[in-house]
């Protein structure tokens, strides 16, 4: 909580566009969870907040739904990690839910209005 | 593909581990010392633990999870108070297992099905006389007029059962109660044989050329030819008439009656073949009908179709037997899904009268162990503060202390189902013990399975037990307040509706044993009333001797100077006070009767009923008991002289009213010769204790030459300490004459009346479980009030209070307690009664002609279970009460 306002400027995630984004990510290879987590961060431009106490049951509830498959494997500097992977029905979850986000959030700015409101 | 393996809790760890461990790298990277790139690492990744908790919840059902912990605390809970938990499942196992026994006897005697096809459609055929108990027993040229002219069945089957003498090249000879069957019989049930095929149409024609056959049952194929296929095609002696074996009925049909499992089945048109004289040629053959009804026929139209069918019938009937009473007689359809009605009448209502009782049984013993888990919980309170101090969700609780109630009863009723098993086999050789209905095999074939519905009886009693025993301790951790708990000062204000709960349970337990109590009083009292009131004889001092005279060699004219001679020489058995030989003895089910006339008597043909007769030597009326009211008893002089006759009061009162009877004379219808009046003894009952004593007259035997029935003995002794002797006499005057049985009188009245015994046995049993259980809950309840209250007593005592004044006290809590419960309990007691007492006439129709009406007693019972009671709940206080008045003063201050 104080974190947050220590850091007005970023946004914790919404339930589901955490999934989203994680599906995301993957699309370019696999990732361990911490890489996962500061690809968000730094594409974001460090707005969103990744929350671990989250990201990793959500990578389990993704895993066991079949949109992942993990392994365990080496990091870049030699250190044991869990890498996650798209698998094929991951990558058609992330199409379907990519349209429905583009759709919800046209919807809402149309509701919200102009920038300046 | 995708393989969905659950990952371990370990493996989620290591994963967090290395997260972090990567974190630390960065931060190291980024100039930090490591230490500090740590702690950093740690803290950017948030809260470790309730990563893992999500990860935990997100992979499994919680509540199974906590299911399994709430059994494992459960059983933990119990384990360390064995005692305690001892008792509740003793008590629930008691209670569930009373009922599960009961209920698998009902299930077996009046609910499960046939195992036929389609048992609902099967309906039989009943005929009443008016207060009789209903007949399905028809003439076979009748069935056979039903069965070709009814528009309602489908099919119209008859089954009559024989003795048959069966022999076979294997197996000894033995006489067994088969079954001959027509044709369609086993078609209409929808039976298909075990091996070989079943009777068939073909098979019963009478007087075909064909070979007779005969169908076995599975037990005895399993016990005499050891299920041995190669039976097929073997030839069996029925009575001397060779059958070819075609078939084996399937494993658990038994056929169409409970209590009766033919060996053998025999098509109708092989009883001409067997019979000396044959009844199915003569049109009079008995035949049991049932019928399956065409689909979209109604019970009621079948009903009225039978009645209109069964006209011709009555006609024939009443001008056949000059019995008026065949013009009252009524068809009546009855569902025979569940098998012929005769079991299901006899002990239908003592078995429901039987399972309320025991119904009530498991409420109390609910109620005792919902007293007892409330102690407890008493004990427990500080625990469940704590728990909901700690955070606990009150729900979780209410769970977990409801998994404790349903463990204590699950246990219970496992171990309830055990003494089910055994309790059931006991109740059913007790109903074997009793005398069978007419035509029916002795002891009754009847085995009491715990199959699944019995077992779904018993689960659903455990649960059904454990939710109701469970809800006050349950209610009790949901409101729970911890603040007043924690504070381990006795009596808090909140405990105080606790109390007056708990005691609210005694009273419960009173009211429900009052009630118990007091039926059972009513039943034994009815029971006693049954045995002595009215009937007219005394059975208690009396043996019964018949023997078995078919293999002897004798005409009856060789046997009777021989019988008469044995008649003698029982007379002279030491320990005998007298000795007669009787044609029929009392409540054996067997009976002759004739239409009387008496000179000058004019009655109206309506009224005409017929008179039970008797032949019995000198002496019968004194072995009896039966007073001799007038006249003198029959002599040996009487031999040769002219025919004489005694009568009881209630034929005299019929044909003499306030006249002189002695010196009149009667002839029996269609005989010429008239019997002279000698004497006149008290009513006694004939058939069956049921019964007003009937107009009954008795021969003397001394004047025919047919010397057939048995002997009775009265004894100055107890009756079987001289059966030695009699044995000596019998085998010394006719040693080649066997004795077939030898009882007592007592126990063959006892055997007709076993409803009766039956419910007045258990409900006694029941009854005193009942008040040892309320004892236990009294005590229990001021046992803990005395402890809770010892500074109490001690201050009173310090000032002045006498020990007499303490126990006093303490006492007075209980009676009021109890006499609380009897308020409560005596109405319900009294509406109890009446539905007791309509049972117990409903009991006596199925029996009795005319049953006679025994006062069932007005408020005794319920005196008398109120005063036991009472006396069990001081019984119960008075130890409290004790050791109430054993506190020490000082002491009991000290301890504040």
């Amino acid at each position: 909580m104080s974190r947050q306002k220590d850091e007005p400027a970023r946004i914790a995630l919404l339930q589901g566009t955490l999934d989203l984004l994680i599906l995301r990510t993957l699309l370019f290879g696999p990732q361990h969870g911490q890489g996962i987590s500061r690809v968000i961060e730094q594409q974001s431009d460090a707005t969103l907040l990744v929350d671990h106490g989250s990201l990793y049951p959500a990578l389990q509830r993704l895993e066991s739904r079949g949109w992942l498959r993990a392994a365990w494997g080496t990091s870049d500097n030699n250190r044991k990690a869990r890498f996650y992977e798209l698998t094929k029905t991951g990558r058609k979850q992330l199409v379907a839910e990519t349209r429905q986000w583009r759709r919800l959030s046209f919807a809402i700015g149309r509701i919200l209005g102009p920038e300046e409101a | 593909m995708w393989r969905w393996r659950r990952r371990t809790d370990d493996d989620f760890s290591e994963e967090i581990q290395a997260n972090i461990a990567l974190d630390t790298d960065r931060f190291i990277a980024e100039g930090m010392r490591p230490e500090e790139a740590r702690l950093a690492a740690l803290r950017a990744f948030g809260s470790v633990t309730r990563a893992q908790e999500r990860f935990y919840e997100a992979g499994r059902m919680i509540w199974l999870d906590d299911l399994r912990r709430d059994v494992r605390y459960a059983f933990r809970t119990l384990y360390k108070s064995p005692g305690f938990a001892a008792v509740v499942v003793v008590t629930l196992a008691l209670g569930i297992g009373a009922n599960t026994a009961v209920f698998s006897v009902i299930n077996t005697v009046a609910l499960r099905s046939l195992p036929v096809e389609r048992p609902d459609e099967l309906v039989e055929l009943l005929f009443k006389f008016p207060g009789d108990p209903p007949l399905n027993s028809y003439w076979w040229k009748h069935y056979e007029q039903f069965r070709d002219r009814n528009q309602v069945f489908s099919d119209l089957i008859a089954v009559s059962p024989a003795r048959l003498q069966v022999a076979g090249k294997a197996i000894q000879s033995e006489i067994v109660t088969g079954m001959y069957v027509v044709g369609t019989f086993f078609d209409v049930l929808g039976v298909r044989p075990a091996i070989g095929r079943l009777i068939g149409p073909q098979d019963d024609r009478v007087g075909s050329s064909e070979v007779s056959v005969a169908v076995i049952s599975w037990p005895y194929w399993q016990s005499r030819f050891n299920g041995d296929p190669g039976v097929l095609g073997q030839t069996l002696m029925v009575t001397g008439v060779p059958a070819t074996i075609i078939g084996v009925t399937p494993r658990g049909f038994f056929g169409v009656q409970l209590g009766v499992d033919p060996p053998v089945w025999l098509p109708t048109a092989m009883e001409p073949l067997i019979a000396e004289q044959s009844q199915l040629t003569a049109g009079t053959l008995s035949v049991a009908l049932i019928g399956r009804m065409k689909p979209g026929v109604s019970l009621q139209q079948v009903q009225a179709e039978m009645r209109v069918l069964d006209r011709p019938r009555l006609a024939d009937m009443e001008a056949r037997f000059k019995d008026p009473r065949f013009r009252q007689v009524r068809i009546e359809a009855s569902p025979a899904g569940a098998g012929l009605s005769v079991i299901r009448d006899r002990f239908g209502s003592a078995l429901r009268v039987t399972m309320a009782a025991v119904a009530v049984l498991l409420l109390i013993t609910c109620v005792n162990v919902a007293s007892m888990l409330l102690a407890r919980g008493a004990a427990r309170r500080r625990e469940m503060a704590v728990r909901v101090a700690l955070g606990a969700g009150r729900f979780r609780l209410v769970r977990q202390v409801l998994t404790e109630s349903l463990l204590l009863s699950t246990i219970g009723s496992l171990l309830g189902v055990l003494f089910a098993y055994f309790g059931a086999e006991a109740l059913v050789r007790f109903i074997q013990s009793g005398r069978s209905p007419v035509g029916m095999p002795q002891p009754l074939e009847i085995s009491s399975d715990l199959d699944l519905t019995v077992l779904m009886f018993a689960a659903v009693a455990a649960l059904a037990t454990g939710l109701l025993f469970g809800l006050a301790p349950a209610l009790g951790a949901f409101v729970s307040t911890p603040a007043s708990s924690l504070r381990h000062i006795g009596p808090a204000a909140e405990t105080r509706k606790w109390r007056l709960f708990g005691k609210g349970l005694v009273v419960a337990q009173v009211a429900l044993a009052v009630v118990m109590l007091g039926a059972a009083t009513l039943f034994v009292r009815h029971l006693s009333d049954l045995r002595t009131v009215g009937v007219g004889f005394d059975a208690e001092p009396v043996l019964q001797v018949r023997l078995d005279r078919s293999q002897s060699g004798r005409t009856p004219e060789q046997l009777a100077p021989l019988y008469r001679q044995l008649w003698e020489r029982m007379t002279s058995i030491p320990g005998v006070h007298s000795a007669s030989l009787a044609a029929m003895t009392p409540i054996s089910g067997a009976g002759g009767s004739l239409f009387v006339d008496v000179e000058g008597f004019v009655e109206h043909p309506d009224d005409r009923r017929r008179v039970r007769i008797n032949g019995v030597t000198p002496g019968y009326f004194e072995t009896l008991s039966t007073p001799l009211i007038a006249g003198r008893d029959f002599e040996p002089a009487d031999a040769g002289g002219p025919r004489v006759a005694i009568i009881n009061q209630a034929m005299a009162r019929h044909y003499f009213g306030s006249g002189n009877p002695l010196g009149r004379q009667f002839t029996f219808e269609g005989q010429s010769r008239p019997l002279q009046i000698v004497g006149v003894v008290g009513d006694a009952k004939y058939n069956d204790l049921h019964e007003t004593p009937p107009r009954t007259a008795y021969m003397n035997v001394l004047q025919g030459d047919n010397w057939n029935g048995t002997f009775l003995l009265r004894t100055d002794v107890a009756p079987t300490s001289i059966v030695a002797g009699v044995r000596r006499v019998v085998s010394d005057v006719l040693p080649d004459v066997p004795i077939a049985r030898v009882d007592t009188l007592a126990d063959q009245v006892d055997a007709s009346i076993l409803p009766e015994r039956m419910i007045a046995m258990l409900s006694m049993v029941f009854g005193v479980l009942a008040a040892l259980l309320v004892a236990i809950g009294l005590y229990g309840l001021l046992a803990f009030t005395v402890t809770r209250r010892t500074n109490e007593i001690g201050v009173r005592l310090a000032l002045g209070a006498t020990a007499s004044d303490i126990r006093r006290m303490v006492l007075t809590d209980g009676l009021r307690l109890a006499g609380a419960g009897l308020l409560a309990g005596v109405p319900i007691a009294w509406l109890a009664k009446g539905y007791a007492a309509s049972a117990l006439t409903a009991m006596a129709a199925t029996q009795a002609n005319a049953p006679v009406t025994l006062p069932v007693a007005g408020v005794s019972p319920l005196i008398v279970a109120s005063i036991g009671l009472l006396t069990v709940a001081l019984v119960a206080s008075y130890f409290p009460a004790r050791r109430a008045t054993n506190v020490d003063p000082m002491v009991a201050l000290r301890c504040e």
